[in-house]
């Protein structure tokens, strides 16, 4: 088990790295994603048609080669982004096309009983989004968006292919060092095991708050 | 009742597609008249009061409301609509609570988004609503726990905080088990003797004779017949309206009146 307390905090810090990169990729994709719902709801045929091309474009295309077009494609027009720019720029956009949809799915879900409850009484379209159709998509939207964090955090991991200094890079680095892939493989598992039962747990109890009222 | 008109309808037509819900529907409602719309399923009663606060479009005609003017396929500006829809209460056969807020936030959200009126203030007004309705213990708690019946008062509390001259009821009573019909015809009742002004849409003939000064009955897609409310229930002059009162004073031989007798849908 010596590898393992050698490893130990080389892993922890790559967690740190991936804990921080989720959250401010998360956090950045979910406001565009609203944005990005509510353009493709509500937007017209000309901006709602674009983003449901983005979605398309980002759905459609495998992971690390919009990771590769980003970091290595660009170099070749001069655009020359560091790892953790390139990884930022990456996980933003691959998660604002999958936020968009859960946005808008959660949207589409609240009945359209609300949106005339909410017009009947005079309230503008802003008020009715506001004050009655986010918070009830919102609550809709909690598991699906549980999954996404989770899903953003996996994603982390092919970001040791730029070489951004995440679990699986610390992981990699020490399997090829050590030669003993299954000690540290293993304790790259437990570390992100451990991140995805937290953001787990956080989902399930907000889910619980919300169920006051369901 | 008095001589001013407030909802004035003229050749109204509305259609989905090819299809016609109805035609050439004309009906002057005045102050404090309370006006209740019956005839057969599908006939475009509910859409017909929706066009009054145009929660529906129409294609054709005229829908005049405490001075607001619509038009037949004419988009209101957004201010105009939401100025009259503020001055036009609806209740939904769905009730349409919003579950997230509680009954009291519910009933206040409207007076202080709309109105732009204090919250202290909004809030005693909503709590003298509950207690006219025999709802105050349920001011904190929120719509799922409550009954239908209860869930459709507050749902009138909620119009009526806006302080409304006009109130559109749409079968406020088909989705309510039997038993909890009565407190919300009870209600409804209350407010047409105070003088509020009602377009009600409703398949309870016994409270429409009882409360309505005026019966429409809608039928092949128009108003078949219109008159005060006895007269047009114990002796219709035309035979749509004979043939619909025939089954539903019937129930056992038509489906209309077999949804009623299931108490509900």
């Amino acid at each position: 088990m010596h590898v393992a307390s050698l490893y130990a905090s080389a892993i922890a810090s790559g967690a740190l790295k991936d804990v921080g990169l989720t959250i401010v990729s998360s956090l950045i994709a979910l406001l565009l994603g609203i944005a990005g719902a509510l353009a493709r709801l509500y937007g017209g045929s000309v901006i709602g048609g674009l983003v449901y091309w983005y979605v398309e474009l980002i759905r459609g295309l495998p992971a690390i080669l919009q990771l590769f077009i980003i970091f290595f494609g660009l170099t070749q027009f001069g655009i020359d982004l560091s790892p953790v720019a390139a990884s930022v720029l990456w996980l933003v956009a691959y998660g604002t096309g999958y936020a968009v949809e859960i946005f808008r799915a959660g949207i589409m879900e609240v009945p359209t009983g609300q949106r005339e409850a909410a017009d009947a009484l005079g309230l503008s379209s802003l008020k009715i989004l506001q004050k009655i159709i986010v918070p009830q998509a919102w609550v809709g939207m909690l598991p699906n968006l549980t999954s996404f964090l989770v899903l953003q955090l996996k994603n982390t991991t092919l970001l040791y292919l730029v070489g951004y200094a995440d679990i699986m890079y610390q992981a990699r680095l020490g399997a090829d060092a050590t030669e003993q892939p299954g000690i540290l493989y293993l304790m790259a598992a437990l570390a992100y095991l451990v991140i995805a039962l937290v953001i787990a747990v956080a989902g399930l109890r907000m889910e619980r708050r919300a169920a006051l009222y369901r | 009742m008095s001589n001013d008109v407030v909802v004035d309808i003229k050749g109204l037509a509305k259609h989905f597609g090819d299809r016609v819900v109805f035609d050439n529907v004309s009906l002057a409602v005045h102050k404090s008249e309370v006006v209740a719309i019956i005839g057969p399923s599908g006939v475009g009663k509910s859409t017909l009061i929706r066009c009054v606060n145009h929660l529906h479009p129409f294609n054709a005609g005229t829908i005049d409301v405490l001075g607001y003017h619509l038009q037949g396929d004419v988009a209101p500006s957004k201010p105009m609509l939401r100025e009259l829809r503020s001055r036009v209460g609806m209740v939904f056969q769905t009730f349409n609570l919003f579950p997230h807020l509680t009954v009291l936030d519910n009933i206040i959200l409207g007076p202080i988004e709309v109105k732009r009126l204090p919250r202290a203030q909004v809030t005693e007004r909503a709590m003298d609503l509950l207690a006219m309705m025999g709802l105050q213990q349920r001011a904190q708690m929120y719509p799922k726990r409550l009954s239908g019946g209860e869930q459709q008062r507050v749902a009138i509390c909620r119009a009526l905080a806006m302080e409304p001259e006009i109130m559109l009821f749409d079968e406020p009573t088909s989705m309510l088990d039997p038993e909890l019909v009565g407190e919300v015809l009870e209600a409804i009742r209350r407010l047409a003797k105070q003088g509020m002004t009602m377009l009600l849409v409703t398949h309870e003939m016994m409270f429409a004779k009882d409360v309505a000064d005026t019966v429409v009955v809608m039928a092949d897609h128009t108003v078949a017949e219109r008159g005060p409310a006895r007269q047009v229930l114990e002796s219709p002059q035309t035979e749509r309206a004979r043939a619909f009162l025939r089954r539903v004073l019937n129930p056992g031989l038509s489906s209309d009146g077999a949804r009623r007798q299931r108490g509900g849908v």
